[in-house]
């Protein structure tokens, strides 16, 4: 059952990073970050490494789509204005 | 044979799976909602793991997802704005989704675990699930 579960989350990872370098727009692909960093921390709770899912988790389901999100934000907001 | 494990695993497969299929296609609206979705599968799932590898320390990263999870969306709801639009396909799911799955899952756990503090922290989890879905489902209906 242990390495079932492995192998599925292994393939999930996989699946979300794949996923996440095919998306055009910036502003999606942070959504699928974010998919993504969730698929990492089961990852690494399933291969018995809490403490760094705990940290993935923090960084990868809110900080880093927040700081895609403000960039592209500022980006287009200048975009606009020249 | 561990159940717990393969309660994880089912929740996994069955439900991890489609929500990423759903965050990585269509519009923003519903790739907002499917990864909100994921959030509370995904805690849910390590509520189940603790139990299935008997480490009732693993329960802290179900708190963290229970508290982190709707912030996300938060975030996602106010800084995509415009793009999610009306009504996003999938957004009606959302609510009677936490509140049958939640209990489903912390109910079982509180009685495997035993009344005292974890049972506690349980309850905590569970009723912070119920009300980061209720908060969300209602902000990204009138983003």
């Amino acid at each position: 059952m242990h390495d079932a579960l492995i192998v599925v989350v292994l393939l999930l990872v996989a699946a979300a990073a794949t996923g996440a370098v095919l998306q055009r727009d910036p502003a999606r692909q942070a959504v699928v970050l974010s998919a993504l960093g969730l698929t990492l921390a089961v990852l690494f709770t399933v291969l018995q490494a809490p403490d760094v899912g705990l940290a993935q988790l923090a960084v990868g389901s809110a900080v880093t789509p927040l700081m895609i999100l403000l960039t592209v934000r500022k980006v287009r907001r200048k975009g606009r204005r020249e | 044979m561990n159940w717990w494990l393969a309660a994880a695993l089912a929740l996994v497969t069955g439900g991890l799976g489609p929500c990423l299929w759903g965050a990585a296609r269509g519009s923003a609206g519903r790739r907002v909602v499917a990864q909100n979705m994921a959030t509370l599968l995904l805690c849910l799932v390590f509520l189940l793991l603790a139990q299935g590898y008997a480490r009732p320390s693993y329960v802290d990263l179900a708190l963290v997802v229970a508290v982190l999870g709707p912030a996300g969306t938060l975030v996602f709801t106010r800084l995509l704005g415009d793009e999610i639009g009306e009504n996003p396909p999938g957004l009606r799911l959302l609510t009677p989704a936490v509140l049958v799955g939640a209990p489903a899952t912390v109910v079982p756990l509180c009685i495997a675990t035993g009344p005292g503090r974890a049972m506690g922290k349980l309850v905590l989890i569970g009723l912070l699930l119920i009300a980061g879905g209720i908060v969300t489902s209602a902000a990204v209906r009138r983003a």
